[in-house]
Parts: C-alpha cells; sequence; structure tokens
C-alpha cells in the first residue's frame, strides 16, 4: 500500500477515466465524497474527490508489473481520446505479462 | 496518518489492538529506566536502580490475586506466550493427544493449534460460540479420552464477550485437562482473581489494558513441570551448567528482558491500581453502552455486539465495505478504528460471513465526548451511504 500526494486534486473527469478500466464506487453524499477504485489484478485506489492525497494498493502478485500504473493513469487521463488508447494499450501489454506469468491464466485476462 | 492543520481532534478507538494515548506515569517510568543503568539480579550490579522484572512480577501477583510471582513469565507479547505454551505442552507429550478450542479464538491461539495438528502432534476440535459464548456444557460434549489441553479466549477480541473461566478451569483441574486461557483482552480490562479461576496457565498482553508498551506480555503457570521449555539461553544464574535452569521464571526466560518493556508494564499496572480496577470496568462499559445507543439510532448500522462484557464493539455499515468505512473514519474524520477480520478468521465466518468488520474499542483514557463524536461520525457515514 502507498498513499500518494498528488501535485492536484483529484476530479470527477479522473473517476470517469478510471471507470474504463474498472470498477468506481463513489459516495457523493458523504461529508467529504468518498470514491474507491478496483481493477482485478492490478490496483485498488480509495480517496475524496477534492483531495490531493491517495491512498493506492497493489495485489502483490503482480505489483512489479503494476508499480507505476496509477501514475500511468493519471497521466493519460488529461490526454483525452488518445490517452485512453495509450491507456489500453499499457494495460494490455501488463495484461500479456501477466499471463506468461500465469500460462493456464485466464484468471488475469 | 497525516495531520493536516483544520482536522479534527485525532480520536482513537482501537485500544484493544494497543491502547493509546499511555498513561503519563507509564511514560514517565519508561524514562526513568532508561535515564539509569538497567538492574536485573544476576546481570548487573548497578543496585541502585529498579529491579523491573521483580517489581513487575510482584505487581502482577497482587494485579491478579496470583500465588507466586515467580510464576509469571515475561514474553514478547500473548502470542509469544501462547506459543511457547502450546509448543512447551505438545513437547512434554509422549504421543498425539486431542486438544480443544473455541471459534472465538484469535490467530495466536488457532494457527499454532493447526500447524501442531497438521504436524500429527495433536488433534483438534473447534467448538462453536452461541450468542458470543462456549460453555462448559458444550466443551463436555467434546471431550474425549484422550483430550489433553483446553485453549479459550476469557474474552473475545471481536465480540467483547466474557467467557466464563472458573467452570472450564475447574473442570479441566479434575480430569487432568491442561487449560490455557487467553487473557489479552481482559488483563487490567476487568478484575480478574487466579486465585478462583484454577487455570493451567493464564496468558496476558502488556500493551492493550495494561498499558505497556509494545513488545510485553506473559503468561502465569501454576505448575512449570507440565511445559517444555522452548528456548535455552543466558539466565543471570548458575552460568556454569550447560544445562538451562529449572528454577522459575529462569525455566521460561532465556535472554536480556525487555527493561524499558517490563518498566511500563509496572506503570501500567499501578495506573490501574490507583485508578481502580472496578472503576477502570466501569467506565469502559458506559463508553460502550453509550456507542451503542447512539449506533442503535441508525438503521443501516449492523451491530454484532449488542451488549458486550468488553469495550468492543463490531458493526458494519450496509453499502460500505469495512475497509473502505474505515478509510472514511480516517481520513475524513480522524477516528481511528480496526477494519477487517481482527486476526480472529473463524468468528467472522460465523458473524458477517468472513468478509469483516469494523471494530471500535474503547480504553480508560477515552472520554463519553469521543464516544459520541464518534458515533455521530459513523451514523453520519451510515447516513450517507445510504442515500
Amino acid at each position: 500500500m502507498k498513499e500518494f500526494v498528488l501535485d492536484e486534486p483529484l476530479t470527477a473527469g479522473f473517476l470517469e477515466f478510471l471507470g474504463s478500466f474498472g470498477t468506481v464506487k463513489q459516495y457523493p453524499h458523504l461529508k467529504r465524497p468518498y470514491f474507491s477504485f478496483e481493477q482485478d489484478h492490478f490496483i485498488s485506489v480509495k480517496g475524496f474527490i477534492g483531495d490531493t492525497s491517495v491512498e493506492v494498493r497493489y495485489k502483490m502478485e503482480f505489483s512489479d508489473l503494476t508499480s507505476d500504473y496509477f501514475h500511468l493513469l493519471l497521466y493519460y487521463s488529461r490526454n483525452g481520446e488518445a490517452g485512453m488508447r495509450k491507456m489500453r494499450e499499457i494495460e494490455g501489454s501488463i495484461r500479456e505479462k501477466m499471463k506468461i506469468r500465469h500460462p493456464a491464466g485466464e484468471r488475469v485476462v | 496518518m497525516a495531520a493536516d492543520q483544520g482536522d479534527p481532534p485525532l480520536i482513537y478507538l482501537n485500544n484493544a489492538a494497543t491502547t493509546w494515548p499511555k498513561p503519563r506515569e507509564v511514560l514517565d517510568e519508561v524514562a526513568r529506566c532508561l535515564h539509569t543503568p538497567f538492574f536485573e539480579h544476576g546481570r548487573s550490579t548497578a543496585g541502585t536502580a529498579t529491579d523491573y522484572p521483580a517489581a513487575a512480577r510482584e505487581a502482577l501477583t497482587g494485579l491478579f490475586h496470583a500465588e507466586d510471582p515467580d510464576r509469571f513469565i515475561f514474553t514478547a507479547n500473548a502470542t509469544d506466550a501462547l506459543n511457547l505454551l502450546i509448543h512447551g505442552f505438545v513437547k512434554n507429550q509422549k504421543r498425539p493427544f486431542h486438544a480443544l478450542t473455541t471459534e472465538l479464538e484469535h490467530n495466536s491461539v488457532l494457527r499454532p493449534l493447526h500447524t501442531l495438528e497438521g504436524e500429527k502432534k495433536l488433534t483438534l476440535s473447534i467448538l462453536p460460540m452461541e450468542d458470543g459464548r462456549v460453555t462448559l456444557q458444550e466443551i463436555k460434549k467434546s471431550i474425549q479420552p484422550d483430550t489433553r489441553l483446553v485453549v479459550m479466549t476469557h474474552g473475545s477480541n471481536v465480540l467483547g464477550s466474557l467467557q466464563n473461566l472458573r467452570p472450564v478451569a475447574e473442570y479441566c483441574a479434575a480430569n487432568d485437562i491442561f487449560l490455557i486461557a487467553d487473557g489479552a483482552q481482559t488483563a487490567g480490562q476487568i478484575p480478574i482473581n487466579l486465585s478462583e479461576i484454577p487455570a493451567g496457565a493464564f496468558v496476558f498482553t502488556g500493551h492493550k489494558a495494561l498499558f505497556g508498551l509494545p513488545g510485553t506480555g506473559g503468561f502465569y503457570l501454576t505448575d512449570p513441570e507440565l511445559i517444555a521449555q522452548i528456548h535455552q539461553g543466558g539466565t543471570g544464574t548458575d552460568s556454569r551448567t550447560l544445562v538451562h535452569p529449572q528454577d522459575m521464571p529462569q525455566k521460561f526466560e532465556a535472554g536480556t528482558p525487555n527493561y524499558p518493556g517490563i518498566a511500563s508494564l509496572l506503570a501500567g499496572i499501578r495506573y490501574i491500581e490507583h485508578e481502580g480496577q472496578d472503576a477502570i470496568t466501569s467506565k469502559c462499559r458506559g463508553l460502550v453502552a453509550l456507542f451503542i445507543r447512539e449506533l442503535r439510532k441508525e438503521p443501516g448500522i449492523t451491530l454484532y455486539t449488542p451488549a458486550p462484557d468488553l469495550p468492543v464493539v463490531s458493526f458494519n455499515i450496509e453499502k460500505l465495505d469495512n475497509d473502505e468505512a474505515g478509510y472514511i473514519l480516517a481520513k475524513g474524520y480522524n477516528i481511528v478504528t480496526r477494519t477487517g477480520l481482527h486476526c480472529a478468521p473463524l468468528v467472522h465466518d460465523r458473524i458477517d460471513g468472513g468478509k469483516g468488520c469494523i471494530r471500535v474499542s474503547f480504553s480508560h483514557l477515552n472520554t463519553p465526548e469521543e464516544c459520541l463524536t464518534a458515533a455521530d461520525a459513523v451514523r453520519e457515514v451510515a447516513e450517507s451511504a445510504d442515500r
């Protein structure tokens, strides 16, 4: 688990971007609007919209493959459709490596 | 946890894991211990300093109404004590035997027993609880001709339920069964009178309600002959012989002890005696009752401990994972709780399908105001999550 302090607050737009890669849960009615993100075999994220700090957990088994994944999500979320395409490529590449590590591995597809 | 300016004051409600803050007297005693040369009979000539291990053994004897200070053994924590006792008992047995435990237990009991079961050194029965308790009647039903060991908690770290130890201890004593009672949650929290509970061994930890530092704990052993030594080493006595001494407490204490930790334990016991064990128990029960009364006002909260004996309240918030609720309380309200399985997986299988829950636990140093603030926060989160 790592806690990151970001340069800019997390936005609703970033959560929309995350939603393309996993499950985003939002609780907008809390005193501080909470969200979580879960992408199986990759990472899970917890935080508050508008905050600059966020907690990221890496699945132990593939943490070497996903250690930069959250930063890449942040970076490419700013680049619109092109960023989405690039992130899809990165995700696919990581999944291929996961499959090589687990040849039986439909579980990571 | 990083505290920002403007954050609400920290409210620490994870005292069933480790109490915080510690009483001022504890911090002062640790400082005093560290500022003077360590002294213990046989290990130093600094005779003007306090012999903390000896003083703490005397203090424990008084607090728990025990018979012999030298039968108190210091360990690193309750887990260490339970391992020494369980493995030491098994080592003394000539053949595999049957052991009993309960589904209320912490992994510090379950894992050693499971390991020994895997090594075919014992067969194990795990008794179910009803309403947080395992009765003597249930234990009797599971006794087999070769039952030699019962290991059970004195108080559940999830449900806060007390077990009626005395009849179990009396039954075990009368039937040649060694009873290890795990008092990790009860030592310092409620009055304990070992002269009325003939358990084979009573385990305590220092860092919870006894207000000591982490790294302290131990056990009281009625008959040292029943437990084989696991550790051998320096004791400061009988150094000429290569055979580890069999005298108590040296039989089970090898190596330099944790002097600052034991000093903290001594000061914690003195604090309890000064405040009064009954008064501590009563105040904590009041805090729990207040907290539960407030939580009951919110229908989106499932309580697993409607009337706990110990200051432990376990619950879940509908539509929110316990892990997420804990995060929101910590980051959004500056309230420290404990979420997940609390190292007691079997009891969670029973109460929440193994998903875990949020646990709030109070100490004597919490205030009613903290209790109400925390209850308001939990209710606010539950109400908002339900929208």
